[in-house]
């Protein structure tokens, strides 16, 4: 350290230019088992407050700048999501109403995977056995299990976040997501699925801040084949960042509580 | 659907008190009884002292208190005097001498009544007048709309989840989430106001002992109406037994704005494991698709506003619909 210190300012421009390619090059060496946080059991280590910088969520297809979007460059391979004929209409309507229909307009639970991409902070906590994501949006709560669990036997219970078990290839965290109800959508543009909805996520670490996050869904009553999402979710390191509590579903009656005196 | 059906289930006995309720949703159902089923109804409080921890711990050197837990003695209907019913609604124990119930969870002052100021006693009992006919908004109870049951009232509703990781005591309720932080950082700003309040703790031996600020007063302590305001903290003791089967939660209220003297309310609570089997309310859990023999069992989804609406005494039917915000 103190011959890099004795450096030349050129030469400590030089080290941080070597530093940063180092950092680049990680995806690519995403075997080196140093580069990445992991708990004691040696998998990856997701802890912490994550969120995408990505406008996936106002819509996941390439889209010019609108009223109510910022441009985006889409985040579905192959740019378009494979609509059957009727789904695709159904699609249309939604988009033109969407200013009203979107359920995020009341602050429910925005499902998998538009909870991830949603433009506020979550929160993961691990252990072995499970992954719990908390959104600070309503502060909704998913857990991942990954105790070798397989979904429950009864199916069609219709969760709003589906069931998430999950399991390890590598490094990579693959969680196999089903039995959705059908009332989420997956963007603000209308974009949507049915309750045959499944999602199969993969979550992996670029570098010990960027996850890697992708997502294929399948739903045979709405799509001709399965598509990809893939975006990039990015450690909040604001200083002294942590969640707030979000329940904004209660913005509409919260003026009448604690108690008042009559006409207050 | 089915996931929907089983939800309006769990509410039904979550209103269990309300006969008419059950009554409205399930005209086929046998005669209402006059206590939720499956909710327990111990008598005792048992002290637990402060003291070390001598049970497991985790990696990281809390104590290992992970799991469901419940309350041990009725639910949120009223809060000094537990096993009494609702406003209006008395529950099958309620005429029996008072030593037969369970305490007050108001354990000091003695008398287990809540020290209101004088208005605020009066707006506490506006509101239990006005709980079972709600003819304005602020008379419905919050829980009732799925507000966050906030703090303490979520250790009195259904059973719930605690889970530990470095650096924090995460507890999964059914209505809201409340992350505690265990390392120090720079408080909150005063002037945010929050339904579960911002949480900092610490261990000291068998008690995790935990500050809550930023409350907002909006939750309400049960159907009785009693409250703290935006001024209110809240200094928690979570005293665990040396097994680690039971904890008292312990938690003393500042708030000189409503109450003319801190009090102290104490909550017991009991660990629920594979041995104990499902009931719903207390234990509310399913059945593990695994292939060894633990665990047996596992809690779905804790959903609750998107799925009902309002629910609850007077509040049924209270329209719940359009856009609540525009971001």
């Amino acid at each position: 350290m103190l011959q890099v210190l004795k450096r030349s300012s050129r030469g400590l421009l030089a080290a941080a230019a070597l530093a940063t390619v180092t950092l680049t090059a990680g995806p690519i060496q995403a075997q080196d088992p140093v580069a990445i946080p992991r708990l004691a059991s040696g998998k990856p280590d997701f802890s912490g407050i994550w969120q995408t910088l990505s406008e996936a969520d106002y819509d996941l297809e390439p889209h010019a700048g609108r009223r109510d979007a910022p441009p985006g460059p889409g985040v579905v391979e192959g740019g378009a999501i494979p609509y059957l004929p009727g789904a695709q209409e159904q699609r249309a309507r939604n988009f033109e109403a969407r200013a009203k229909e979107d359920p995020r307009l009341k602050c429910w639970v925005l499902g998998v995977p538009r909870g991830v991409y949603y433009p506020a902070p979550f929160q993961i906590f691990q252990r072995d056995n499970d992954v719990t994501l908390v959104h600070q949006l309503g502060n909704q709560v998913r857990t991942i299990v990954t105790n070798g669990s397989d979904h429950p036997e009864e199916k069609q219970q219709e969760f709003w976040l589906g069931d998430s078990r999950g399991h390890w290839e590598g490094d990579t965290l693959v969680v196999d997501v089903a039995d959705f109800n059908p009332e989420t959508w997956l963007d603000r543009a209308g974009n949507y699925h049915s309750e045959e909805l499944h999602v199969v996520e993969r979550w992996r670490f670029v570098d010990p801040d960027t996850i890697a996050y992708s997502a294929t869904l399948d739903d045979p009553k709405v799509y001709s084949k399965p598509w990809t999402i893939d975006v990039l979710l990015h450690r909040r390191r604001d200083a002294n960042f942590q969640l707030i509590e979000d329940y904004c579903f209660t913005l509409q009656y919260e003026q009448y509580y604690p108690h008042h005196k009559d006409g207050q | 659907m089915i996931a929907r059906r089983t939800l309006a289930a769990a509410l039904l006995l979550t209103v269990g008190t309300l006969p008419q309720i059950a009554l409205a949703q399930q005209p086929a159902a046998t005669t209402p009884q006059p206590t939720a089923p499956g909710i327990r109804w111990s008598k005792e409080v048992v002290p637990i002292a402060s003291g070390e921890w001598t049970g497991p711990r985790l990696a990281d050197g809390q104590p290992d208190v992970q799991g469901f837990w419940s309350n041990t003695i009725s639910n949120h209907s009223n809060f000094t005097d537990p096993q009494a019913g609702p406003p209006g609604e008395p529950s099958g124990t309620a005429k029996l001498p008072r030593d037969q119930r369970a305490p007050s969870r108001v354990s000091d002052p003695a008398d287990g009544e809540i020290p209101y100021r004088p208005e605020a006693r009066a707006l506490q009992a506006d509101f239990a007048r006005n709980f079972a006919n709600p003819t304005k908004p602020e008379y419905i109870e919050p829980l009732a709309r799925c507000a966050p049951a906030g703090v303490p009232k979520s250790f009195m509703w259904h059973g719930y989840e605690l889970r530990q990781y470095p650096g924090y005591v995460v507890l999964l309720f059914d209505s809201g989430t409340r992350i505690i932080r265990l390392e120090d950082g720079p408080p909150l700003a005063d002037s945010i106001k929050l339904w579960n309040g911002d949480s900092r703790g610490h261990w000291e031996g068998n008690t995790l002992v935990v500050s809550v600020r930023n409350n907002n007063g909006k939750a309400l302590f049960g159907r009785y109406g009693d409250f703290m305001s935006e001024n209110g903290t809240v200094e928690e003791r979570y005293v665990f037994d040396p097994e680690g089967k039971r904890f008292n939660y312990v938690a003393t209220f500042t708030d000189p704005t409503v109450y003319t003297r801190p009090w102290t309310a104490t909550i017991p609570n009991r660990r629920y494991t594979d041995a104990d089997e499902p009931d719903g309310w207390h234990y509310d859990v399913q059945p593990v698709n695994i292939a060894s023999d633990t665990p047996r069992y596992e809690h779905h989804e804790r959903i609750c506003v998107e799925n009902n609406g309002p629910f609850g005494g007077g509040a049924v039917g209270v329209p719940f619909d359009g856009a609540v915000i525009a971001r």
